[in-house]
């Protein structure tokens, strides 16, 4: 089970080069990384993220290409449950995960973008070009490609 | 207390709200709202030099009065003379001399208020932003201004006297002075001048300037037509309160260059075609990129005839199906047709160009429109489309008109316009292009939602909640003054026609427009504030959704009943949601004054359907709600969507926005992301930085539509200003505001 916030949800142009995504924030995050631009994602609030609210917010949104989870790392299992429904509405997914070692074999079945990395704040977010931090595009099984340059703009 | 001695010998007790009511009606004559504050202001101090007085000469009161007012407000206190002296009341009339000496010493006092004030916007009549320094002859315009209404709106109340007899003409004045209509550029011209135009340059090419009185034949090759065009857009310009559409400049621009270096000179437009004194070796594309540096440059200086305002030039651009549409029968004097391959080339080689330039220079004009037909789900001219959404990634800020037929034209910033013949014809050329605006008056939706309400109250003898079943009493409120506007319009119209007769429009009787292809204007202002009056949240929902379709289709139908094609004279109406950019924030505040409810989330009453700085909107249902739910083919005079973005998109993004614009018959439409000039090293970023990325100064001005024109916000009036400063640029949960300074 996750929760998201729903005030924090929103439509994104930055996070996935060339798509039109809904934000979804998931709080309860289980990472604690140093200088986290939303650190109250840690907490338990928000509201439950469900199959019916999923949907609402995706007919309430009408024009994204993608749905993209800010978070989740929590239950991961949950997270491509509700992937694969919103892969039935036609639409792209992308999870931003603040793992660092994430076995891509399980998840590229399930995301069409993947972010790995915890934040370090010596490093950069994904536009420096100092990141640790890692956006790959999922064309398909066998074709993963690292589009983090995309933000080095 | 004290006694004030009247011209007749008689004596009365002094009276501030007498003296209040007068500055108020004097401020409403110049269209200025004077707060309570100011008006008890001039009060203590008129109340501060006679307060051990025991008996003031009328006179003495007077002109103490106009002393106090020149504190407060020059403008009003100009007024205030002058409506003083035409008043009845004899309390406050002053002398024949003293008149004089009254109104020769305002429009003095008028003088040094704008020497003083910190820009163009804040010191004038009409505070529009399409200046940018201060000057004399922008003065020169502006003091004049008052006069100039009075004299509109006497002419207007003539005319209406002589074509309704039985119709109270001062109702005019009424419904003006009550802010229920607003009748736009009153103050532009003495007199009647017709309000936006969109021209065909047909006659240009047969006569050149000729037909407008200057002195140029028609243009012989592309240097000659370059120097024509600017000349032509002056004189035209001069005559108009409003914009100027010159739709087929694009297509002209090609036929000269033709005519210079051969059908194909797109083909090998790096062909070396003139070669300097010092060796250096010029291209037929540096040779363009010049002729375009003359023409943009020269129509971005301010033109004196126009109280030193830029002409408001607007260019079009069009796709493939447009063009056919448009120009597939079109044939230049010389018999030649136009080809599609090369406008095409020289529309996107210009628009690079310009997109370009502006990094030198922000410039201003032409306002840019680009028409795309979208037909069975795609955009029919994909090549075009592609270069649109390309063109929107490289930062270029233009607008996008998207249409199913090539039967309505979008040439300006604001208009949209229903074409009403596209066949060629040999004596005036594509006839089809010209359309516009000849005046336009517009609705105080949101005091007109509340005075109904007032009235259904005391019919009800109670408060009561809004519901779909009160829109028949809501509209039969609303036709009772539109019927009256009709008769406004119809009289200015006959007012244009008299002037055309008497030839002082030389631009219609040269050809380049006709008075019966263009409309009489209903506009639309404070229509999210009317909704909010009524219990409504102006987002995407079914309630507002049918709010919109209501009284827009209300106005659709009344313009339909209203239009007469069978007279000499043409009616024929449309509606558009004014950009309103000084009116938004005159009505806001007339209405606040007045004590109508006004949302304090705003300073003004914006022209969207949406509220700009409202935060719980995405992009996306910004799009949705200028498209057909809202809007559908009703307000067939235009609204732009302005989506307003912190970042530059990526092309990708870019067609995926358009396309839904088009799925959800958001038919007009820019994208606007702020752009910035270091105050010091003049360096211009095309996107919103606080720190000059060259020089590493922190003094950056920001450059974005104040409607539908890009500006400085420095220039700006104080209302808009603040207006800027709470425009949500960006996204829900991410959008960002700037401050003006």
């Amino acid at each position: 089970m996750l929760k998201y916030v729903p005030d924090d949800t929103s439509v994104v142009f930055s996070e996935i080069p060339d798509q039109i995504c809904l934000a979804i924030n998931i709080s309860g995050c289980p990472h604690k990384c140093l200088g986290c631009h939303s650190p109250y994602l840690r907490d338990d609030i928000g509201e439950e993220l469900t199959i019916p609210v999923l949907e609402k917010l995706i007919k309430k949104n009408q024009g994204i290409t993608c749905v993209l989870f800010m978070g989740g790392d929590s239950d991961k299992e949950y997270l491509t449950a509700l992937s694969s429904y919103i892969t039935g509405f036609g639409l792209l997914v992308g999870w931003y995960s603040g793992e660092d070692y994430l076995d891509l074999d399980i998840y590229r079945n399930h995301f069409d973008y993947i972010k790995v990395g915890s934040y370090k704040k010596e490093m950069g977010p994904l536009n420096c070009k100092t990141t640790n931090q890692r956006l790959y595009r999922i064309i398909d099984r066998e074709n993963i490609k690292d589009i983090t340059c995309r933000f080095w703009k | 207390m004290v006694q004030i001695r009247k011209k007749t010998g008689l004596v009365q007790e002094f009276n501030a709200n007498k003296i209040i009511t007068s500055i108020i009606k004097s401020a409403e004559r110049v269209h200025i709202d004077i707060p309570p504050t100011k008006t008890n202001k001039v009060i203590d101090l008129v109340l501060e030099k006679i307060r051990d007085c025991e008996v003031v000469d009328v006179k003495e009161l007077h002109s103490l009065i106009i002393t106090a007012l020149e504190e407060v407000d020059l403008s009003v206190a100009q007024s205030y003379c002058e409506y003083s002296t035409l008043s009845s009341n004899q309390n406050l009339s002053l002398s024949e001399e003293s008149t004089e000496e009254q109104f020769v010493k305002n429009k003095i006092a008028f003088i040094n208020k704008y020497k003083q004030s910190s820009n163009t916007a804040n010191s004038t009549i009409d505070d529009n932003s399409n200046v940018s320094n201060k000057n004399v002859a922008i003065l020169n315009a502006e003091i004049h201004k008052p006069e100039n209404i009075r004299i509109s709106r006497s002419m207007v109340m003539g005319k209406l006297k002589e074509l309704y007899p039985d119709f109270n003409s001062k109702r005019y004045i009424r419904d003006l002075e009550d802010h229920v209509i607003y009748k736009h550029d009153e103050s532009s011209i003495a007199g009647i001048c017709p309000y936006c135009v969109s021209i065909t340059m047909y006659p240009f090419l047969l006569d050149g300037i000729k037909g407008l009185g200057g002195l140029s034949a028609s243009p012989k090759n592309l240097k000659s037509f370059c120097g024509i065009f600017c000349n032509m857009v002056f004189a035209i310009s001069s005559q108009f309160a409003g914009a100027l559409a010159a739709s087929e400049t694009m297509l002209y621009f090609t036929y000269y260059c033709k005519k210079e270096w051969g059908p194909d000179f797109y083909l090998h437009s790096d062909k070396v075609v003139e070669t300097n004194y010092d060796g250096k070796q010029r291209t037929i594309l540096d040779e363009i990129h010049q002729y375009w540096q003359q023409i943009i440059y020269t129509i971005n200086q301010p033109a004196a005839a126009r109280g030193f305002q830029s002409a408001f030039v607007n260019f079009s651009y069009f796709d493939k199906p447009f063009f056919d549409g448009m120009f597939g029968d079109f044939c230049f004097p010389d018999g030649t047709q136009p080809d599609w391959e090369s406008l095409k080339w020289i529309q996107m080689e210009f628009m690079k160009w310009f997109n370009a330039e502006r990094l030198k220079t922000v410039l201003t004009f032409p306002v840019e429109t680009v028409t795309l037909l979208y037909k069975d789900g795609k955009f029919l001219d994909e090549e075009m489309a592609q270069f649109v959404y390309d063109e929107y990634s490289r930062g270029h800020s233009f607008f996008t008109y998207i249409s199913d037929t090539v039967d309505s034209l979008s040439s300006c910033c604001r208009l949209k316009n229903k074409l009403q013949t596209k066949e060629f014809n040999f004596t005036s050329g594509n006839i089809g292009i010209q359309t516009g605006s000849k005046s336009v008056i517009t609705f105080n939706l949101n005091r007109l939602v509340q005075l109904w309400y007032r009235k259904e109250m005391e019919k009800r003898e109670d408060s009561f909640k809004f519901d779909s079943s009160c829109y028949p009493s809501l509209k039969k409120y609303l036709v009772k003054l539109m019927d009256r506007v009709y008769k406004y319009h119809h009289a200015y119209n006959e007012l244009l026609w008299d002037m055309y007769d008497a030839d002082l429009l030389p631009a219609y009787k040269a050809g380049f427009i006709h008075l019966n292809k263009q409309y009489l204007t209903l506009g639309i202002n404070g229509l999210n504030q009317a909704a909010e009056f009524l219990g409504m949240e102006c987002n995407v929902n079914d309630d507002y959704a049918k709010f919109c379709q209501e009284i827009f289709s209300l106005f659709k139908e009344q313009n339909e009943l209203h239009k007469d094609t069978t007279s000499k004279h043409h009616l024929i109406f449309n509606t558009e949601q004014v950009p309103a950019e000084s009116l938004g924030a005159k009505n806001y505040n007339w209405d606040k004054e007045d004590g109508y409810w006004v949302d304090t989330d705003s300073n003004l009453y914006a022209s969207y359907i949406f509220k700009p700085n409202n935060p719980s909107l995405s992009v996306l249902d910004k799009i949705k709600m200028h498209g057909r739910d809202y809007i559908g083919e009703y307000l067939d005079g235009g609204s732009a969507c302005h989506i307003n973005l912190d970042s530059h998109l990526s092309s990708e993004q870019y067609k995926l926005l358009l396309n839904y614009a088009a799925e959800n018959g958001c038919n007009y439409l820019t994208f606007n992301v702020p752009m910035t000039e270091c105050k010091e090293c003049g360096n211009i970023v095309n996107a919103p930085v606080d720190k000059c990325p060259k020089c590493g100064c922190d003094k950056m001005q920001y450059y974005t539509r104040i409607i539908g024109y890009l500006t400085a916000v420095k220039n700006w009036n104080s209302n808009r200003q603040k207006e800027f400063e709470t425009r949500m640029f960006g996204d829900k949960g991410t959008y960002k505001t700037y401050k003006a300074k």
